[in-house]
């Protein structure tokens, strides 16, 4: 017996009881401390993750608008998982508006508020909206004032030929519909109208927006890119924003109507 | 007291190791969709196919007799611009043994401009 202690390790003050409390401390601290701070962490994870999921979806969405309106395919549907919120369509005749369009020469009015209407990604933690009105993706805090331009519409000025091309998309729908989980956007060509016109310069864009709902920001960003550009008052305010365009020999306004089969 | 059997200890580790590699490569994953979108988006939307028909049309055009060619001229700006939303804008000149075409297509996203000699 003596011999064998010698040999082999002394392990007299090796309690496995003691050992296995010290180890299920360590485990239940462990756990403890990721459901204290892991979870809440991994959950806002996921509602960032859904975000930037449906800002791809809303511009995977925004292809199809174009497809329709300027590719001239009659019909097209995307399925998606709308997570983390919910995706509602606002269509044009919706009121209030959310913002509507006057566009003109110094001979008078040649669009009368176009009011597009809107589809909407309401992010239920991250208090963000994702919208997709006239062609154009927008992000807009629902709190904090601004909004940013994720995806642009397709409106351009030909400087060779002073040609200003103007397209106006606006959705409509049997009433407003929304949607949660899985579910697929089915949308159709509408009316088209074409306008091309030698306008009396100065050719104006007056953009409404809605106070309450206010994307001017993000819109302001967008005309003030164009060059020669011009407009009376910064945005953000919520009032009527008045924007000059460059001389204008060719004006060309084009409105496409996407109906809304069902979402 | 019973000694552990650690021979096996190996496998351990390569369970940490296949599990970072998940971890990665699902980071890799998870970026390939948006450069695949965006890529598949301007192959789409590049009008290779509209330029080309542009550019046929105005050199068929180029036959027409004078008074109906501006009528053919105006209508070929008007049709690209209705079905396609693209501003078409060309001149052409002929000298001794050659003709010039100055061809200017802007739809938005694609400029493009061409001086294309015919000889």
């Amino acid at each position: 017996m003596v011999a064998q202690h010698i040999v082999g390790l002394n392990d007299r003050g090796v309690s496995e009881s003691i050992g296995f409390l010290l180890i299920f401390t360590i485990v239940i601290v462990g756990i403890g401390l990721v459901t204290l701070y892991g979870y809440p962490l991994l959950l806002k994870q996921q509602v960032s993750a859904d975000e930037k999921i449906m800002e791809k979806n809303m511009i995977v969405l925004q292809n199809d608008v174009k497809s329709l309106a300027y590719k001239t395919v009659p019909y097209k549907e995307t399925s998606m998982k709308i997570g983390s919120g919910s995706l509602s369509i606002y269509n044009s005749s919706h009121q209030p508006s959310f913002s509507n369009i006057t566009i003109s020469d110094s001979s008078g009015t040649i669009i009368y508020k176009f009011e597009p209407g809107e589809m909407r990604y309401e992010s239920i933690s991250a208090q963000t909206d994702i919208s997709l009105q006239n062609g154009a993706v927008i992000l807009r805090p629902r709190l904090s004032g601004g909004s940013v331009m994720l995806a642009e519409p397709r409106w351009f000025y030909d400087a060779p030929t002073q040609t200003m091309v103007i397209n106006l998309i606006n959705f409509t729908s049997e009433g407003i519909m929304a949607r949660e989980g899985i579910g697929t956007i089915r949308m159709k060509m509408g009316d088209y109208n074409y306008t091309q016109l030698t306008p009396a310069n100065p050719v104006t864009v007056i953009y409404t927006p809605n106070p309450s709902m206010d994307y001017s920001v993000a819109w302001d960003n967008y005309f003030m890119k164009i060059p020669g550009m011009a407009h009376d008052q910064p945005p953000g305010s919520g009032t009527p924003i008045t924007y000059t365009l460059p001389p204008v020999n060719s004006l060309v306004i084009k409105t496409y109507e996407v109906k809304i089969e069902s979402i | 007291m019973a000694r552990l059997n650690d021979d096996a200890q190996w496998i351990v580790l390569m369970g940490f190791l296949v599990s970072f590699s998940f971890f990665f490569l699902a980071l890799v994953i998870n970026q390939s969709t948006v450069v695949g979108q965006t890529t598949a988006e301007s192959v789409i939307e590049f009008p290779k196919n509209d330029i080309r028909d542009v550019r046929s049309v105005i050199h068929q055009s180029l036959n027409v007799a004078s008074p109906v060619f501006n009528d053919v001229e105006s209508d070929i700006k008007i049709i690209s611009m209705n079905r396609k939303s693209s501003v078409v804008n060309y001149s052409f000149f002929s000298a001794a043994n050659a003709t010039y075409i100055q061809i200017h297509y802007n739809n938005g996203v694609t400029e493009y401009n061409e001086n294309w000699t015919i000889v």
